[in-house]
């Protein structure tokens, strides 16, 4: 190997550069780019469709969305996003909102935001969570249209809990929708499964009550830590003074690590239910005394699932099918990760009008 | 930059230049402190870590600092964040931000450094070798930055720089509300709550505290004494489940070091070497990802993850208990008490449904 030439544009006199060194000093301009970005963008303002508080209960808050245009005359659809993390994700920032293109394709949405727990709730349970606030929510929907079913679109965790909603309540729901939604909670690529067998859920429910919402964002960055701890803020580098960009990471930065804590009972319940006994998946799930037969949901169902999601594999979510009552079971796979499903332009592009294509028809 | 050489002054002025980065890092931090803080002024500055005159100066220094600051680092993220957004704001994001520029440095330049050495070699078969062996010496360096040390708070908190030979500065997660931690031992153990409990817990001193735990548990203190003893014999659960999962990391690390050897190997016995320094980090990232997704299913690694994290959980109670009996003999409210209650509040509602 030569010896390495000067760096273009070093001046006589001046000693020689490599190029490494260079890459240094690039990267070193563009780290204080890039922090001052971060810092500029560091009030930066999530959610950005209008909405209304319907109705509250406790911490939780149901609101529903100001139409964006004309009545696409379909039912309402009633958002049922998991109890980690924030749903704002769903309505990022305009031009990353699932909501926002939904609302563009003339949807009625509501949504459910579960709010922040604190140890008064450590003995929320699944039933209170099922059969209590998402009952009740479904219920003033209900009301406010003068309907006696409508539509559920379940996120993720709250796609498990629409699923047992709509099996326990089926005259309830029109239609299903679930997205990125765990039904199989033990397939092989589970990584999360696997590190949740072992674990005595009763002994970390007892020593904390409440369940911090940063013992789950480890165990979701530890997936890949490497990128998810280091690389993600090395490359931010790359979009040094691009303050877009940098608004971006912030936003979605905020929505990994600014989760809610999980009720004690509900958690230790979903965790040794779901997670280690995969009751859901083997018929031999009772929330609040009642079975929850995914046979009794008869009507339609579109299960929205990441064929690259890291976090709730596909064969976790492909499991429902063969598994219900209905004959009007339609899956689709989009080539997108977990959080990529309600970000990324392609998300954008093909989910809500997948959605309203499939309500339309139904 | 196939066929190049660094050049003979390289490491020298590698480390000139990230001194000159680490100054900047400080005054940015400094910055940061100034106009986050309502306070301002030199104070403000000191408190965000970004003093100049905060650093330590050396390992040593370093890792006394994330001593004093374990219990507090890992109590204030932990501690009860119960409010929107609490835990994370721009000024957390930034200092991660710069925390793991640092550690990305610190790791490109030792894979750029022995890549250098590799490549001079003039025999294709000794270039190879060189970089073999170069790597396996990587190992405990590398190990020291993403092994967790004991009870859940990783090494990289102490000082990211202490395994590069960099100074020691008062880094922003030595101070409550900082960084929560870089790469974990145990995603539930670095958590809140967990990563602060030994230090935290107020008295705790398992060498002041030897006798009696060895003595049998007799007369009118035999309960506390018991208490104190069953503490005991937790945290010595907790460090024997934490040493465990720094084997598996210890093991993850090597095997990456070889990962990467097999990728880089073969180039550099062509004579061609990465493009930058980013190209080897990102190579380096690529080899470790590859080889935690295999150990992290492996049952061994899963097995020692879960015994850290129910350790932990009865370390936790074993705790409280102790504090509960304290409150008591003051006729202080306890956590149990307020169980109770919410208890009781739920049957009524029950009832009231009904």
């Amino acid at each position: 190997m030569a010896a390495e030439t000067p760096a273009p544009g070093a001046t006589a006199g001046e000693p020689p550069r490599s190029p490494a060194l260079e890459e240094l000093a690039d990267f070193q301009r563009k780290l204080a780019a890039s922090y001052a970005s971060l810092r500029d963008a560091a009030g930066v303002e999530y959610g950005c469709s209008d909405k209304e508080v319907v109705h509250r209960a406790g911490k939780l808050v149901l609101y529903r969305y100001k139409p964006l245009a004309p009545s696409a005359n379909l039912p309402p659809v009633l958002i049922v996003y998991a109890l980690v993390n924030r749903p704002y994700m769903m309505d990022l920032q305009p031009d990353r909102s699932v909501i926002r293109r939904l609302l563009e394709l003339g949807l009625d949405l509501y949504l459910i935001d579960w709010g922040y727990p604190d140890g008064a709730d450590r003995y929320t349970d699944l039933n209170d969570y099922i059969n209590g606030q998402l009952h009740d929510c479904l219920s003033v929907v209900l009301r406010e249209h003068r309907v006696a079913s409508t539509t559920l679109l379940g996120v993720c965790q709250g796609g498990t809990f629409s699923l047992c909603y709509a099996a326990l309540h089926p005259q309830r729901v029109r239609n299903l929708i679930t997205m990125v939604t765990p039904v199989d909670f033990q397939t092989p690529d589970n990584l999360l499964s696997r590190w949740a067998q072992s674990i005595d859920v009763d002994a970390l429910v007892a020593a904390h009550g409440i369940i911090p919402a940063e013992v789950l964002n480890a165990a979701y960055v530890s997936m890949m830590p490497f990128r998810l701890l280091q690389q993600k803020y090395v490359n931010l580098v790359d979009s040094a003074g691009d303050r877009a960009a940098a608004e971006n990471f912030m936003r979605m930065e905020k929505w990994i690590f600014d989760g809610p804590g999980q009720a004690g009972a509900a958690f230790g319940e979903f965790v040794r239910w779901f997670f280690q006994e995969n009751r859901l998946l083997r018929g031999t799930l009772s929330i609040g005394g009642r079975p929850v037969d995914l046979r009794a949901i008869t009507q339609p169902v579109l299960n929205i699932y990441g064929k690259q999601d890291h976090i709730v594999p596909p064969a976790a979510s492909t499991a429902l099918e063969g598994r219900l009552g209905t004959q009007d079971y339609m899956a689709l796979g989009l080539d997108l990760g977990h959080i990529g499903m309600y970000v990324s332009s392609r998300a954008q592009r093909e989910l809500p009008q997948a959605i309203a294509y499939w309500l339309q028809r139904r | 930059m196939a066929g190049e050489t660094p050049l003979g002054d390289w490491s020298a002025s590698l480390q000139k230049a990230q001194a000159d980065l680490m100054r900047q890092w400080l005054d940015m931090n400094a910055a940061w402190a100034r106009a986050t803080s309502p306070l301002g002024g030199p104070a403000a500055a000191a408190a965000g870590g970004g003093a100049p005159g905060g650093a330590t100066g050396g390992a040593t220094g370093a890792a006394g600092t994330a001593g004093l600051s374990g219990a507090g680092a890992g109590s204030a993220p932990g501690a009860g964040p119960a409010g929107p957004f609490a835990g994370i704001d721009g000024g957390d994001v930034a200092r991660r931000f710069l925390a793991q520029c640092e550690q990305y440095l610190g790791v490109s330049r030792s894979l750029w450094d022995l890549v250098g050495r590799s490549a001079a070699a003039p025999d294709a078969e000794q270039r190879g070798k060189l970089f073999t062996d170069g790597l396996g010496l990587l190992q405990q360096q590398f190990a020291g930055l993403w092994a967790a040390t004991p009870f859940g708070a990783p090494a990289a908190q102490a000082n990211p720089m202490a395994a590069f030979g960099m100074p020691a500065f008062n880094m922003p997660w030595a101070v409550p509300g900082g960084m929560p931690g870089a790469m974990p031992g145990n995603p539930f153990a670095q958590a809140a709550g967990f990563g602060a409990m030994p230090g935290g817990f107020p008295g705790f001193s398992s060498s002041a505290f030897a006798g009696l735990f060895n003595q049998p548990a007799l007369g009118p203190a035999r309960e506390q004494q018991q208490a104190w003893q069953q503490l005991s014999q937790v945290a010595a659960r907790c460090g024997q489940a934490q040493l465990a999962v720094v084997n598996h990391w210890n093991d993850i690390i090597g095997k990456s070091l070889r990962e990467l050897g097999e990728r880089l190997g073969p180039r550099l016995k062509s004579g061609a070497t990465p493009g930058s320094l980013k190209e080897i980090y990102d190579l380096w990232v690529d080899s470790a990802e590859g080889v935690y997704a295999q150990v992290a299913r492996n049952a061994g690694f899963v097995q020692a993850q879960a015994e850290l994290t129910n350790a932990l959980s009865a370390m936790r109670a074993a705790q409280r208990e102790l504090v509960e009996e304290w409150a008591r003999q003051f006729d202080l409210p306890t956590r149990a008490e307020l169980n109770s209650i919410l208890q009781q509040l739920r049957e009524l509602q029950a009832a009231l449904k009904r």
